[in-house]
């Protein structure tokens, strides 16, 4: 591989990177601060993708369908964790079979909504051209999603340290009993936490749709991958998603196009390595069993 | 809640009123009364006494199709193109109505086997039909064949379906089973033949790394290989369903071949043509060619003029100029709302059309199974592709293959037409 090859293929494994955080950050939330594997992640990854696609469709602006999708998304999933998740408070199994629905329901509801056709995005101007790196096209966007994944990881770890609601969800994460011993009132945290992981999905699926596309199945595309890279990060810590998609990201794409016959394995072995060496993925903590 | 809470609401749900009741019987007298337009098996009084036992008896059809998973729309537009054929011939082929039982495939070999079971078991159809993932032609081959259920493949492409094979493996010839669609070898060795001939001598190779993929890569260079083409460097073979393109397209940059073969269809194609054009692979030179399933309209309508100067092959096109062709895409239009008809619909109209002719050369019998597959055999018509018949040592489709190029005009992005192989028929062996 020459240099610049190399080159080229960090970027793009950089960008797949940003992409898989984004899409984890929201599952790793809700894993932290609620003991729920969000199994209904992926079709709020693909209902975000296909409220951004008619966003584009009746508006013309990405940048509409990158504030709108996730708003949605938010507001379904301050709906449903009242509606649904709270009733099965404690029975974490039955909360995880109970998302699997809640995934089959939406997934279905989407189909007869916008169809089961392939469809796509354009990429919005004006990142839609390439720029000149070292002598090679290179498209803008694949650019402008590592800045956005590590604005958005900012954000997230300014949210998380520095305000009152960052505070209380760590304060969650730690013992959400106690919390609510201590006069919070967790119900109403736990659905904002809810529906800011709703939220990160719905945002996944519009700034990934114009690099996958929108298709049947991409629900469980997206899970598969968010879980990867949470179980490798570490579950439930924001470190843990970031370490967890800069280590996914560019070794699959360089797994990909280094061992073709291997592509599809490849990911699933650096998720055994990582188990086998610390089982509690690269930056996550050893949790008590409450 | 108690019982009785519930009691008076189940009467309620039943009670009809007096307007709805009129509406719905003077709709089912209406029905009764039109000559020839119910589909309704039980309405049989058109049938002829004088033709065979079986005749004017409802002709069962079962065909599996995927309803869901990522095939979805093709079992949907293949399901559109049979209802439709069956609408325009009057509910009737041969003066026999006919019943559809379509079953979901799930995208799934076992869930497959399984319903085709049921075809043959529970159901006890005449005929099978679809079948659109090739691992599933293989998986039911020899259940059908034993069961002697004559089944049309009206899409999976697996070379080895029309073949003589030795131990029939992964699987091979049936004298039960046809194919209306194609076969890898058609849509990939004479655009192979065709491009070295025109003096394209070396290709690198791009494709799918499954079945589909990488036969379709092994004719072409075949096809190339006759007139002392060939190919060059290690193949790029994303993965089937694969994420991000940018990689593999990065990797087709880096090395000198221009002309890249590529075998891709459906999402994989989206995202292929979109890496490959925000890598401005034209402007550095290279040119895309492929089997036609690149450039078909589920591609083109999201990509549009992104995919302009791809050269690929089919035998067909939805802009093909002939008459066969205008009344078809006229027709779906006109029934399903303006919606244009996809090549796998034009698989499963054909594979309607065959059967259709076929019946009319048995008088409607499909009991003699011998006698149905000489019909089969004999079955010459025009068809929106151009002429259509089985070749009688491989059942599969004796077709032109057109050469088509990736156009924008007045807004609309097409495949034009700019050339045909004649009458490629699979080699069989």
């Amino acid at each position: 591989m020459s240099p610049e090859l190399l080159f080229q293929q960090a970027l793009n494994g950089l960008s797949f990177g940003a992409l898989l955080f984004i899409l984890a950050a929201g599952l790793s939330l809700v894993f932290g601060m609620m003991d729920v594997v969000n199994l209904a992640h992926g079709a709020f990854y693909m209902l975000g993708a296909y409220v951004g696609l008619t966003v584009v469709q009746q508006t013309g602006s990405f940048w509409l369908a990158l504030i709108v999708a996730p708003l949605a998304l938010g507001l379904l999933g301050l709906v449903l964790e009242p509606l649904l998740l709270r009733r099965l408070r404690g029975h974490h199994l039955d909360q995880v079979l109970l998302t699997i629905g809640v995934s089959l329901v939406v997934v279905d509801l989407i189909g007869l909504t916008w169809g089961r056709e392939v469809r796509s995005l354009a990429l919005p101007p004006p990142f839609d051209g390439p720029v000149t790196l070292f002598g090679n096209a290179y498209p803008t966007y694949r650019l402008f999603v590592i800045g956005f994944g590590v604005a958005l990881a900012a954000v997230i770890a300014v949210v998380y340290r520095r305000t009152r609601l960052g505070m209380l969800i760590r304060a969650g994460v730690g013992d959400a009993e106690m919390l609510g011993a201590l006069g919070v009132d967790t119900n109403r945290l736990f659905a904002v936490t809810f529906a800011v992981g709703s939220a990160l999905a719905g945002l996944a699926g519009v700034v990934a749709a114009p690099v996958f596309g929108l298709q049947p199945g991409m629900d469980v595309d997206g899970l598969i991958y968010s879980l990867i890279v949470v179980v490798v990060g570490g579950l439930g810590t924001l470190g843990g998603a970031v370490a967890g998609s800069a280590l996914v990201g560019p070794a699959d794409t360089f797994g990909k196009v280094l061992f073709q016959e291997f592509a599809l394995a490849l990911i699933f072995a650096i998720m055994a390595l990582v188990l086998l060496f610390r089982p509690t993925g690269l930056l996550g903590r050893i949790r008590i069993g409450r | 809640m108690t019982d009785q809470r519930q009691l008076p609401k189940r009467g309620y749900t039943y009670r009809i009123s007096r307007r709805q009741f009129l509406v719905a019987s003077s709709a089912a007298a209406l029905a009764a009364c039109a000559p020839g337009t119910g589909t309704a098996p039980n309405a049989q009084t058109g049938a002829p006494a004088t033709a065979a036992a079986t005749a004017g008896k409802a002709l069962k059809i079962g065909q599996l199709l995927p309803f869901t998973k990522v095939y979805a729309e093709l079992g949907a537009s293949m399901k559109r193109a049979s209802d439709l054929y069956v609408k325009n011939a009057g509910g009737r082929l041969s003066s026999r109505p006919v019943t559809f039982i379509y079953e979901d495939d799930a995208n799934d070999t076992p869930t497959a086997l399984q319903k085709t079971q049921k075809f043959i078991d529970q159901d006890q159809v005449d005929l099978m039909m679809g079948v659109v993932p090739t691992p599933q032609a293989y998986g039911i081959r020899n259940v059908v064949d034993s069961a002697k259920m004559i089944t049309i493949v009206t899409n999976a492409g697996g070379n080895f379906f029309s073949r003589q094979v030795p131990n029939c493996t992964p699987a091979c010839f049936s004298k039960y089973t046809f194919r209306s669609s194609f076969s890898s070898y058609q849509i990939s060795y004479p655009i192979g033949e065709y491009l070295s001939a025109k003096g394209l001598k070396e290709f690198f190779l791009c494709y799918s790394n499954y079945g589909f993929g990488t036969e379709s890569a092994a004719d072409f260079k075949t096809g190339l290989a006759k007139n002392g083409g060939l190919t060059t460097g290690t193949p790029v073979a994303p993965p089937l369903g694969n994420a991000d393109f940018l990689p593999f397209v990065t990797q087709i940059k880096a090395q000198p071949t221009k002309n890249v073969y590529s075998f891709f269809s459906g999402a994989d194609a989206i995202g292929y043509i979109r890496a490959w054009n925000q890598l401005g692979m034209n402007a550095a030179g290279y040119k895309m060619y492929g089997a036609g399933f690149l450039t078909e309209q589920d591609v083109l309508k999201e990509v549009k003029e992104l995919a302009n100067g791809a050269t690929t092959s089919l035998f067909w096109g939805v802009e093909l100029d002939n008459a066969e062709n205008k009344t078809f895409v006229d027709s779906y239009k006109k029934e399903y709302n303006n919606l244009l008809p996809d090549v796998f619909a034009v698989q499963a109209w054909d594979g309607m059309k065959a059967v259709d002719e076929a019946l009319k050369a048995t008088g409607g019998d499909t009991t003699d199974k011998d006698r149905f597959i000489r019909a089969l055999e004999d079955v010459k018509f025009k068809s929106p592709r151009g002429d259509f018949a089985f070749d009688k040592a491989t059942h599969n489709p004796i077709q032109d293959i057109y050469i088509r190029e990736v156009r924008t005009t007045g807004g609309q992005t097409v495949n034009v037409i700019i050339d045909k192989v004649a009458k490629v028929t699979d080699p069989g062996k």
